[in-house]
């Protein structure tokens, strides 16, 4: 309780209010522009909140994002472009809401089911996350290296569509995040003899240049839409809420839950739960037939999914340092910074940071609905400011804030580096988030499977002694023979069903 | 611009072959079976594994009549190509002038020249590009103590 206490006092400090009224600003901005994410938007907060301490820090990125999942639903409605990946589940669907004169009905509902949709996720984060970390308190090398193990595997079977090329980006992001001092016996390794190399890739410079810079690199080809033209006008957003409510309360129950466990899988963020929750309402709509032509329903169902995925997705992150989508891989790289190593110690060591995240959590959920109204108010305007200036000041942007994270050119080095990977791979086809998974968990990986072999004197059997660790490892081992066996029947069954006539 | 199968699959079997072939010269410990070799090396053969099925993969759509490289619509246009090249020169440009002539005068150059190259009037663009670059170095420098290089500037700031 006392932690609590300290909690309210650090949370309801002026500055730190400050700092979530203008993150909150910022995530609203960059999730209604086309063509930025939350991700691009938390990346380019982190070197703005390197030098403040954890919880403004944190409470920055936390608003930014949740703030920006829900304003990408704003130009999906009104201009059929999804402000954020999380929107583009349901842009069509919106659109067509919009122009059947049902624009007001779908942003009020887009807004109300967003904030309940945030709270949902962020209540089972409060009651799920201490509960898992008593529990985690045990847990040795071998627990951890098969969590990791199991967070990579759902990473690639999960959240990509070709399995091949999700490992392919783990893999590759596992080898980047090699290079440095290596974490079992402290040998250099891939340093070429440079100093700047031994301290490792650095984590934010790479994920501003993967999906930052990359996403300028697209951008930069895609320049004829200068600036959007709204016509719409936006009335009353609240007006028929409530019968949506009482007509698709269960829808939003069932997107929030949906959310909630998607998110908290590692790998799987927002986007996916967005996508996976209107599959489910279609599948499951006593009307499947009008989906698609500006139905409600599925809307309730994905956007409560999307927010709610945000509070899921720091479950695993917060307990295991296992991030649950990308944000929060780079949320644990603040929190390495900041000296707050997330893992089940942090809840018994800084129990107060933890209360004033979720603190945050739930402020800026509630901060959403009047900010949110603005930002549907303002969308005319925030929506007109035009690419060919925007994206110049953002790469300068990254630039700068690279710099920033180690005062030395070589951090500009390494996003250019990444940002020109990260474009590559996206364009092939290959994944991003597996790589930025790998590199963050790289470590961690490696770390417990070296341990653990030391300890089990090579013996794969002592991966599976204790119960817990057991569990873990049948558990991914089954997940990769069922792919394996699912890889193996698809690539041979069409030339069994080619041959017979 | 997307390259088939086969050429990504064989970059990567080059990738891992180079990467394993590095951890050669990593030490072993006396005592201790598993080195910092271990790691990469077990990387590394999951990369070419991959890179084989990559590459039978690619060979497959290839006799489907794939293109060793199909490039996007935007590459024939020459207007576009030179924007995605500008973008790169300004990290480039970044990287390698900025300690000698100092943030200040390589933001403004980069964000007028990529301003001007996506047609913004100049009219619009200097004032812009001179305002953010204040506004960066203010942010950044002064503010937030980067030690932001002052480069030619230096004898003014």
């Amino acid at each position: 309780m006392d932690a609590f206490v300290t909690a309210l006092g650090l949370v309801f400090d002026p500055f730190v209010i400050w700092v979530i009224f203008a993150s909150a600003a910022f995530g609203m901005f960059v999730g209604a522009m086309p063509g930025l994410t939350a991700t691009m938007a938390t990346a380019l907060l982190v070197p703005v909140t390197f030098f403040m301490s954890p919880v403004p820090a944190l409470g920055a990125i936390v608003t930014a994002t949740a703030m920006a999942i829900f304003a990408g639903d704003i130009p999906a409605a009104m201009l059929r472009m999804p402000g954020t990946p999380a929107s583009a589940a349901y842009t069509d669907e919106s659109y067509a809401m919009s122009k059947k004169g049902q624009l007001d009905l779908n942003l009020g509902v887009n807004l109300v089911f967003s904030v309940l949709g945030g709270l949902f996720g962020v209540v089972i984060l409060i009651v799920a996350a201490p509960a898992l970390a008593e529990f985690a308190i045990n847990f040795s090398s071998f627990e951890y290296f098969w969590l990791a193990a199991l967070g990579l595997s759902c990473a690639i079977f999960i959240a990509t569509e070709d399995p091949l090329k999700g490992i392919v980006s783990l893999l590759l992001g596992l080898a980047i995040g090699s290079i440095g001092i290596d974490p079992a016996a402290g040998f250099p390794r891939f340093t070429f003899g440079s100093v700047e190399l031994m301290q490792g890739i650095n984590l934010i410079a790479a994920m501003i240049g993967m999906f930052a810079v990359s996403e300028i690199l697209r951008n930069a080809v895609a320049m004829d839409a200068l600036g959007e033209k709204i016509t719409q006008q936006v009335g009353n957003i609240f007006i028929g809420i409530w019968p949506v409510f009482t007509r698709y309360w269960r829808n939003f129950i069932r997107g929030s839950v949906l959310g909630t466990l998607i998110g908290a899988l590692p790998g799987a963020g927002a986007d996916i739960a967005a996508w996976i929750s209107y599959a489910v309402s279609k599948r499951f709509s006593k009307g499947p037939e009008k989906f698609g032509t500006g139905h409600i329903e599925g809307i309730v169902d994905s956007t409560s999914a999307n927010n709610s995925a945000l509070g899921g997705a720091w479950i695993p992150a917060l307990v295991f340092g296992i991030p649950g989508d990308s944000i929060t891989a780079i949320v644990i790289g603040v929190l390495y910074m900041k000296g707050m190593n997330p893992g089940p110690t942090v809840f018994l060591q800084n129990p107060q940071f933890i209360y004033a995240v979720f603190i945050i959590f739930v402020l800026a959920n509630i901060f959403m609905l009047p900010l949110g109204w603005l930002a549907i108010k303002s969308a005319k305007q925030i929506l007109r400011v035009p690419k060919n200036i925007l994206l110049p000041i953002i790469l300068m942007f990254c630039m700068v804030g690279s710099f920033a994270m180690t005062n030395s050119i070589y951090a500009v080095i390494v996003m250019g580096a990444m940002g020109v990977l990260g474009w590559a791979m996206e364009e092939n086809g290959i994944p991003i988030a597996p790589a930025i998974l790998g590199l963050v968990l790289g470590e961690m990986f490696e770390q417990n499977f070296m341990t653990s072999m030391i300890k089990s004197d090579g013996s794969l059997l002592g991966f599976f002694e204790r119960p817990i660790a057991a569990t873990l490892g049948v558990l991914t081992l089954a997940m990769w023979a069922w792919m394996i066996f699912k890889g193996v029947r698809s690539s041979f069954m069409p030339r069994v069903r080619e041959s017979v006539p | 611009m997307r390259a088939n199968d086969a050429v990504n699959g064989a970059i990567l079997i080059i990738f891992a072959a180079i990467m394993i072939a590095l951890t050669a010269s990593f030490p072993a410990f006396p005592g201790q079976k598993y080195g910092p070799s271990l790691f990469p090396r077990l990387l590394g053969a999951g990369l070419i594994i991959c890179g084989a099925l990559l590459v039978w993969r690619g060979l497959q759509a290839r006799r489907a009549g794939e293109r060793w490289l199909t490039p996007d619509p935007w590459t024939a246009d020459p207007g576009k190509r030179l924007s995605f090249a500008l973008v790169l020169v300004a990290i480039l440009f970044y990287i390698l002038a900025s300690e000698t002539i100092g943030f200040i005068l390589c933001a403004f150059v980069i964000l007028a020249g990529l301003f001007l190259r996506f047609g913004v009037r100049w009219i619009v663009a200097l004032p812009v590009a001179l305002a953010t670059t204040v506004l960066i170095q203010y942010f950044f420098a002064n503010l937030m103590r980067v030690p932001l290089p002052r480069g030619w500037l230096d004898p003014i700031l």
